[in-house]
């Protein structure tokens, strides 16, 4: 059994909320599709897949820039209303009792406060200054470059890793 | 109304806007009933949100919408609460066949969600609405059982949480550990006393000497006078005499040191050992959870490393920190005495002290945790490839392996290495800082004694030097305290990361099972490893006593996890499981866990004896138990081929035995100790035919009268089931006798179809061949 990739002859629409329509470049159509990251963290971009109702694989995007503008369009949209990462972009406050760190962060969606309970499990900055940071509540978050927060923001999460 | 806000079930106060709702909605004759508050807005941006449900419909209130949205339960069909990555919705196919998403939240909220969801489709089934009232009830109740602090999952509601619990019972656990030394310790304390004094004395002595020996001037110590008036006109017996007195000092000074240091060596001993046990002990009961997050390197780093670091910690502040008050507070009264202007010019550098030492601990501190962390990773890097030595040779992957610590290994370099720096230069500078102090008393102290200024003597000057330096002594303890205490605070933490941990949960008047039927029943359980996705999700069956059961389904379908929970490995599923008829969790974990054999796909084996192994389960087995257990399982045969048959030594992991033969001894243990019920997770999937016919064989022997759950791949292991159990993606979706399943040509069927399929191509295949 060959996969099925996508390619830019076929087309991709908005189905219901985040689910896609896809029409194959022979007109044949799928509805009811969930786009699914392969690689949530290391690479969300690449390696989509297009799941159906009960959760099988009906086929896969290799990279967004495969597909024409117009999908990838929807295709961004819907992932990224399936997959709600907020970026972190300072550090407010951290306060801290035995263990369980509470922060306060301004995000790309807006400003909240969760708990850690682990900080050696639950923030992880890789070499690469991005960090990864899993609430209590199983929640995640993302730095996209840990060396670029501001100076306080910066001091208050490095002391945790 | 206040009653009715009382009443209204809730998972946090409601934001204002919420609160007018109600209030509008009481106005209007209607009700509501609970409230989950979420955290995001439909466009998942983060915003107060209140979803308000009442007997008919529900209300959003959203601080982003200019108005609250009313969702009407008759417009609604098939309500969903589905779970994405870092959000969840319910949504619902509105009026016109469109599914609309009506509430987004984040994972806090989902279990509240998942509730209300079921609430509104069994509502529209017609379920009685008591009954489903309840339901939420309970899943709020649920909710409330964490901590309205931290947020941590309470044991039960109501719990004190043990994350937000004050600094004094933490000091108070601690203390545990020093309290049966207390009468040592204060005997300790009594003779540093001693040896503090004595420390005192030569100072005196020496002033003394070179004040009224050398040049036959005045002493103001009155003891000191009396010996030199006794020898008056012979200095150089008075000097005899000061030295023997000196040398008197010194050797009680040192003496009662080295019993001093003996009795403390002991104690700090004995502490470590006490600490070590407790945690090893707690680690053992901690549950499966903890492990899943916590790698077993750190743990055994904790107990290794961390317990030590209190341990001196605990001793310095009982010892050494009350000895030292002494000293600095007999210092200062003599120096007082002796003149106190020069006293307060030699304390002239220890404001500066003081302040630098609070300026070191604020950047020592979370560096210390930091190195920590750095350790960590090496200790499990090693933890995690040692064991692993064969899959790392082949796949040729030492170059790989030694290159990963090594990295580890120069990230905890580089931390100690920036560390060191601020830890070497600190106790220079304060060294520094008390030199200066001397010179001082030098500078000013020496230039009266020149200009003969009335009171100052060179005797003087050289006894305040000492005292001087002596009194620093003390100073330098306590500003380098805050660094051992950093050191230790982070020991604490991760120590009582495991002290504090909640073990196993326990309930307080649990059964103790002596025979169990058998009956397992598991009424809506659903369980997430780690609430992104649904294991387990509404399983509900029953199987009778003495039935044997088949589990069978793909890979990751939930099998294992159904029977870890059977188990207990795991307690945070919603449902029941209930066993005779009893909530599991009202049981006696051990009492409950011994009346189960469970044979794992992997079996596990001590490094020990054939014989300790299979007697683990038992212990003080008699040999004849253990080699009948061993005869059921089938293992007595290649036992007695060894040569050194129950004696043999299996190395770490079970090395020496091969797959199969492990998998026998595992069976034996489980045989031993007359289990009530029986559990294989699929036990003979990694073994050969022959082998996997020496176990069935076991198995067969085995489960005569008990109940027994078979997870199996292979279908020919589960000729003996009277009930399947298809698993697929968490749910039961089959569940019959074998023939009732073959009849409902579905998952079951096609199975047993496409595994004859393979059974007969092998069968024709070796016909051809002989
Ligand atoms: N300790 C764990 N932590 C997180 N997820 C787990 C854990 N154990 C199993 N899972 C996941 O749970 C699902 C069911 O696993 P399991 O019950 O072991 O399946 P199987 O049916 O093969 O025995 C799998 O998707 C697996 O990835
Ligand atoms: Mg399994």
């Amino acid at each position: 059994m060959s996969r099925i990739y996508l390619s830019s002859a076929d087309k991709v629409e908005k189905y219901e909320n985040h689910l896609v329509k896809v029409t194959m470049a022979d007109g044949s159509t799928v509805e009811g599709l969930e786009p699914r990251r392969l690689f949530p963290v290391t690479n969300p971009d690449a390696y989509i897949t297009l799941l159906d109702e009960s959760g099988v694989e009906i086929m896969v995007i290799r990279a967004l820039s495969d597909l024409d503008k117009a999908s990838a369009a929807v295709i961004e949209t819907s992932l990224s209303d399936y997959y709600l990462v907020p970026r972190i972009l300072r550090i407010i406050s951290k306060a801290e009792k035995y263990g369980t760190l509470r922060w306060t962060v301004e995000t790309d969606r807006g400003i909240c406060s969760f708990d850690i309970r682990n900080r050696n499990h639950d923030i992880h900055v890789m070499r690469s200054g991005f960090v990864r940071v899993r609430d209590a509540n199983d929640n995640r978050y993302v730095i996209e470059d840990c060396n670029k927060l501001d100076k306080h923001s910066y001091a208050l999460l490095i002391a945790d890793t | 109304m206040e009653t009715m806000m009382k009443m209204l079930l809730k998972n946090k106060e409601l934001p204002e806007g919420a609160v007018a709702i109600v209030k509008s909605l009481s106005e209007s004759g209607d009700t509501a009933l609970f409230a989950i508050v979420g955290d995001m807005s439909l466009g998942g941006r983060y915003g107060a949100t209140t979803l308000l449900f009442t007997a008919t419909k529900a209300v959003l209130y959203d601080e982003s919408l200019s108005a609250p949205r009313e969702y009407l339960y008759e417009d609604m069909e098939d309500v969903r609460a589905k779970r994405m990555y870092g959000n969840a919705t319910l949504s619902a196919k509105m009026k016109g066949g469109k599914r609309e998403i009506f509430f987004r939240y984040t994972y806090g909220v989902a279990p509240l969600c998942d509730a209300a969801a079921l609430f509104i489709s069994h509502l529209k089934e017609g379920k009685p609405f008591n009954e489903e009232y309840a339901i939420v009830s309970v899943a709020f109740e649920k909710a409330l059982s964490v901590c309205p602090k931290c947020g941590r999952p309470l044991l039960h509601p109501g719990a004190e949480c043990i994350m937000c619990r004050s600094k004094k019972k933490i000091v108070k656990q601690l203390s545990g550990y020093i309290l049966p030394h207390t009468k040592t310790l204060i005997f300790c304390i009594f003779l540093s006393l001693f040896t503090t004094f004595m420390a005192l004395v030569p100072p005196a002595i020496t002033g003394f000497i070179v004040d009224v020996v050398f040049s036959d001037g005045e002493s103001s110590v009155s003891l000191l006078n009396m010996i030199a008036n006794a020898f008056k006109g012979e200095p150089k017996k008075v000097l005899t005499a000061m030295i023997i007195l000196l040398l008197c000092t010194y050797v009680l000074q040192y003496g009662v040191g080295i019993i001093r240091s003996y009795l403390m060596r002991t104690v700090g001993n004995k502490t470590v050992a006490a600490l070590r046990n407790d945690i090893y002990r707690k680690a053992q009961y901690l549950p499966m959870k903890f492990y899943d997050k916590t790698s077993t390197g750190s743990v055994i780093n904790r107990i290794s490393g961390d317990s030590s670091t209190l341990q001196q910690f605990m001793l310095r502040i009982t010892q050494e920190a009350v000895v030292h008050l002494f000293q600095l507070v007999g210092i200062v009264v003599i120096m007082i005495s002796m003149n106190p202007g020069l006293t307060l010019l030699s304390l002239l550098p220890i404001p500066f002290i003081v302040l630098a030492s609070r300026f070191f601990s604020k950047k020592i501190r979370p560096l210390y945790r930091r190195i920590w962390r750095r350790w960590t990773k090496v200790s499990s890097v090693m933890a995690d490839t040692i064991p692993c030595i064969k899959v790392v040779k082949s796949f040729t992957g030492e170059q790989r392996s030694t290159a990963v610590f090594e990295e580890k290994n120069k990230d905890w370099l580089d931390m100690e290495l920036h560390l060191g720096k601020i830890v070497t230069a600190f106790p220079q500078i304060i060294s520094f800082c008390v030199t200066c102090g001397s010179l001082i008393i030098w500078g000013v102290g020496g230039g009266k004694v020149i200009d003969g200024v009335g009171g100052y003597s060179a005797g003087l000057i050289v006894s305040f030097i000492s005292y001087a330096s002596m009194f620093y002594n003390p100073v330098t303890f306590f500003a380098n305290l805050s660094d051992s205490f950093q050191g230790a605070l982070a020991s604490t933490e991760k120590i009582l990361d495991i002290l504090e941990a909640e073990p196993e949960i326990e309930l307080p008047n649990s059964v103790t099972p002596d025979h169990l039927q058998g009956k397992i029943e598991f009424n809506h359980v659903s369980f997430s490893f780690d609430r992104t996705k649904k294991v387990l999700d509404d399983v509900t069956f029953t199987i009778e006593p003495g039935e044997v059961v088949g589990i069978v389904g793909t890979t990751g379908s939930g099998k294992s996890t159904l029977v870890n929970l059977l188990m207990r490995f795991y307690d945070g599923y919603s449902g029941e499981i209930l066993v005779d008829g009893h909530n599991i969790k009202n049981f006696n974990l051990s009492g409950y866990r011994s009346q189960i054999g469970y044979v794992q796909q992997e079996p596990q084996m001590f490094s020990d004896t054939i014989f300790n192994n299979i007697a683990y389960s038992v212990p003080g087995s008699t040999v004849e138990d253990v080699m009948a257990a061993a005869d059921t399982a089938n293992a007595h045969g290649f036992i007695c081929r060894q040569p050194d048959g129950y004696d043999t030594m299996l190395g770490e992991r079970g090395v020496g035995v091969s797959g199969g033969e492990k998998q026998r001894l595992s069976i034996a243990r489980a045989v031993l100790m007359r289990p009530s019920m029986l559990i294989f997770d699929e036990a003979t999937a990694a073994v050969d035919s022959e082998t996997e016919h020496l176990i069935q064989d076991a198995i067969d022997k085995l489960i005569e009268g008990k109940t027994t759950l078979m997870i199996a791949h292979r279908l020919s292991t589960l000729r003996r089931a009277n009930r399947i159990l298809v698993v697929d993606n968490g749910h039961i979706i089959e569940n019959g006798t074998p023939e009732e399943l073959m009849a409902l040509k579905g998952k079951y069927y096609k199975l047993v179809q496409i595994q004859s399929m393979t059974a007969d191509a092998e069968r024709m295949r070796r016909e051809e061949r002989f």
